[in-house]
């Protein structure tokens, strides 16, 4: 009988998921140069990369797109070895080990560059084949790195503030807020849940038995969710919500702001007409 | 099933993001609508709801562990409009604070699993479960093909989406831009381990979920 030690990887997801968002706030609260921008600008121009990253078709210029990005890394106080393990592991890691047959001529027909035999079979790797995979990975990586950037210098509740203000329906503005706050409480009570089950039944389960636990705790919890609802109804109505609900726009963009700003605006333009 | 940042080219990104706006302005108009005041923060906490599930780590047979998407049973428990924006949000969050999809893959994710996924599983849902009893097990096993079949279809989808990128971007040489497989490697890897493992994991995850509903709380499925 094969026994699943599921509960013990629940546990240490729900753990790093909770270590995570607090080494981000950790560092979002550093005095470095993404740090101080306006959050609106700052959010602005990294997604500008972003999509200046999708456009690009050329590798040098994405490498020199991803030296800015660990240039950015390094002004904003983040600790290099954790933003190259925060960044490549796992995404752009997958994306390698994805990415690697396609430099064979099974997938990428084209030019020979080398020929591999392993284990009587022979391999044609193609130029075509190499330079995809490899502009592919630089691309993902260099996406991933101005994301991670985003949210390792942002607070998370300012960076939700800011998809608030960008004029999205009021519908998904509540929502987002919200939602949030009840993640953690969420993922408090699934590991509480997991830990109190490890105490009585050990962390290896037969799968079977395994998928009933798993089950009825996402029934459970939806059951607390939808009581939670009530609750939380209550405690609005009781704050003054009226069926309206005020988004705070308490950002201050200075001149530092909008010189960010203009020279990525430069750097996005140069870039796409280039 | 979250596709991350460079998988995708800037046409296809650009054609999601512009198929899932009308969508999701329907969406907030429909709810806005049909959801009383008093339900207003269920979307928060089904949107936190759906961003939890998938962090549930579910036993395969084996010894290693898969997660369910839980598209089909947000939709089922809170109907297809609301979960379409309650998954969203999920997505957003998962997105930007923890890099997990792309920003500019958004439109596309959200398209797979917060509109096809949901809107899939749950008319097969109905369909399959048509005048049966809250507590029959035709609404359990209605549950889980719907959560099969829903997953599968987009997964399916991915894999178009995945295999269509070497055809809309490549140099004169050849050279793949984005995803460098074609549509005959794409679909099939993403179809089986859908079809073959994952799908199995939204079926049990997705029927079981109902049934324990059922015989707890059957007011939350009615």
């Amino acid at each position: 009988m094969i026994k699943n030690n599921f509960i013990e990887s629940s546990i240490s997801g729900g753990l790093s998921f909770l270590k995570e968002s607090v080494f981000s706030d950790d560092y979002a609260s550093q005095k470095g140069f993404l740090q101080s921008l306006d959050p609106r600008i700052k959010t602005a121009t990294l997604l500008l990369f972003v999509v200046q990253v999708l456009l690009t078709k050329q590798i040098v210029v994405l490498l020199c797109l991803y030296a800015v990005s660990l240039l950015l890394a390094f002004l904003s106080k983040i600790h290099l070895g954790f933003f190259l393990k925060r960044t490549w592991v796992f995404i752009p890691l997958f994306s390698l080990f994805i990415a690697f047959p396609a430099i064979f001529s099974i997938f990428t027909p084209g030019e020979t560059l080398a020929t591999l035999k392993i284990a009587g079979l022979e391999l044609i790797v193609t130029r075509q084949g190499l330079s995809g995979a490899a502009l592919f990975v630089t691309r993902v990586i260099t996406s991933v790195s101005f994301v991670v950037l985003l949210s390792t210098t942002t607070k998370h509740f300012k960076l939700l503030k800011v998809l608030r203000i960008f004029g999205i329906p009021q519908v998904f503005v509540m929502t987002l807020g919200m939602c949030y706050r009840y993640i953690f409480l969420f993922v408090g009570i699934i590991e509480n849940t997991y830990l109190a089950i490890k105490s009585r039944v050990g962390t290896k389960v037969h799968s079977k038995r395994g998928q009933r636990i798993v089950a009825s705790n996402i029934a459970s919890l939806y059951q607390r969710s939808y009581r939670l609802n009530e609750d939380v109804y209550q405690a609005m109505l009781s704050r003054g919500y009226n069926g309206e609900p005020l988004v705070l726009n308490n950002f201050k963009a200075g001149l530092r702001d909008w010189l960010w700003l203009l020279c990525v605006l430069t750097i996005f333009v140069t870039l796409t007409i280039a | 099933m979250h596709i991350p940042d460079g998988y995708l080219g800037p046409a296809t990104c650009g054609f999601f993001y512009a198929v899932m706006l009308p969508i999701w302005a329907v969406a907030s108009k429909i709810v806005k609508k049909t959801l009383k005041t008093k339900q207003v923060p269920m979307l928060a906490v089904g949107a936190a709801f759906s961003f939890v599930i998938m962090m549930f780590n579910v036993p395969i047979p084996g010894g290693t562990t898969g997660h369910a998407v839980g598209g089909v049973l947000v939709a089922i428990l809170l109907g297809p409009w609301a979960a379409c924006i309650a998954i969203t949000v999920a997505l957003v969050i998962q997105a930007f604070l923890f890099g997990d999809g792309g920003l500019t893959a958004l439109g596309a994710n959200c398209f797979n699993m917060a509109f096809v996924m949901p809107f899939a599983g749950y008319y097969i849902y109905k369909t399959l479960s048509y005048h049966a009893p809250f507590d029959s097990n035709r609404r359990v096993i209605a549950a889980g093909v719907a959560g099969y079949i829903g997953l599968n279809v987009a997964a399916f989808l991915t894999g178009i989406e995945f295999g269509l990128q070497p055809l809309l971007h490549h140099t004169a040489s050849g050279q793949a831009l984005y995803c460098p497989y074609g549509l005959k490697v794409a679909i099939p890897i993403m179809a089986g381990q859908h079809l073959l493992i994952f799908g199995w994991v939204e079926a049990i995850v997705t029927a079981l979920v109902v049934k324990f509903l059922q015989r707890q709380d059957p007011a939350l499925i009615a």
